[in-house]
């Protein structure tokens, strides 16, 4: 297996080529990340006060989907965690507090950033300061602790730490010069702005851009086109909530994806089959 | 919708940080288009988010304000 970065846009964003890895294993990856690597994200809300127009239980779906910063090395699932009770322990939970009130004449706008750490987890913070959670009028106030924890995306989309999380082909896109008389057909036709036209004739220049369609292929009047995909090939885009790091939520995949393995192992162990 | 969605519906990335700026940059007559690039809102998902966003809140808090101030007074 050969892996090459492709693009690194940020912390958030990454795109790399593996060559040599089967679709079905590449899979794997890609649903560990969306389901399986965990990230923090508050799941119990007690609302103390809450005068404003929204609901408390819209309130608290909202709080939800904030994404906050995660330190996976010093928080664990609360499920695995010794202390087994309802609220948690420092190993399992951290706590935020929102405590804002209306002032002034007009309205009050309510951002993820008056959302303050306890000061027991001043990192569990979220990710962009500037998210509307609510607005409120005069006088109108909202109180609330909120009880952010690890989990994973199985269990709601809140807790996966990517957006977009997929992959595709290597294509390969090939102009066959002998037959081409740089007519331009496919330059119109193709909608990823894979082709150029330069002196008479047509050129990739875009090539990791194809999605394999196939219009150029088949509009093309003089069959000179090949779209095709390098077997074993795949791209993969990965772009993260900004709860972890790109880079990180693909390595915590391949830790989840081991760990089950060694799981089964084990399991076969005890089976006697192994 | 009455308050701007914290994140896209499709895919999931936040897009609720960026909906007071798209606001303020579209009303003062710049291209909702480019305002969406600068802003780095890539996909055609959470691009609808923003250009398709009423915010509603906004009408029923008047409500609100007035009647905080006919109390006042």
């Amino acid at each position: 297996m050969k892996i090459e970065i492709l693009e690194k846009e940020g912390e958030d964003k990454l795109s790399f080529v593996v060559r040599g890895i089967s679709p079905q294993f590449a899979n794997s990856i890609r649903r560990a990340m969306i389901a399986e690597v965990p990230v923090m994200a508050i799941d119990d809300v007690y609302i103390i006060e809450n005068t404003s127009v929204m609901y408390d239980e819209v309130l608290a779906h909202r709080l939800g989907l904030i994404p906050l910063k995660t330190d996976l090395d010093s928080y664990v699932l609360p499920e695995e965690c010794e202390c087994k009770s309802e609220t948690g322990c420092s190993r399992c939970s951290a706590i935020l507090v929102l405590d804002v009130e209306g002032t002034g004449e007009g309205v009050t706008t309510v951002y993820s950033g008056d959302l303050k750490p306890h000061e027991s987890n001043p990192d569990v913070k979220p990710v962009s300061d500037k998210i509307p959670i609510v607005k409120l009028a005069p006088g109108q106030r909202i109180r609330l602790e909120a009880y952010a924890r690890l989990g994973t995306g199985k269990k709601h989309a809140k807790w996966s730490p990517v957006t977009r999380c997929v992959y595709k082909y290597y294509p390969v896109v090939e102009v066959d010069e002998s037959r081409c008389d740089g007519c331009g057909i496919c330059v119109d036709v193709c909608h990823r702005d894979v082709f150029e036209v330069r002196d008479g004739k047509a050129y990739v220049k875009n090539q990791l851009r194809c999605d394999l369609c196939g219009e150029c292929v088949s509009r093309c009047p003089h069959d000179a086109l090949k779209a095709e995909w390098e077997k074993n090939s795949l791209i993969f885009f990965v772009e993260t909530t900004g709860a972890l790091p790109a880079w990180r939520v693909v390595v915590e995949a391949f830790r989840v994806l081991a760990k089950k393995c060694e799981i089964f192992l084990s399991q076969l162990g005890e089976l006697g089959v192994v | 919708m009455g308050i701007v969605p914290v994140r896209c519906f499709t895919c999931g990335s936040v897009i609720g940080d960026k909906w007071e700026e798209f606001k303020r940059r579209v009303k003062a007559g710049e291209d909702p288009e480019k305002v969406l690039d600068d802003l780095g809102v890539k996909r055609y998902c959470c691009r609808s988010m923003l250009i398709s966003h009423v915010e509603v809140i906004d009408d029923i808090l008047e409500y609100f304000v007035v009647k905080g101030r006919v109390k006042r007074e």
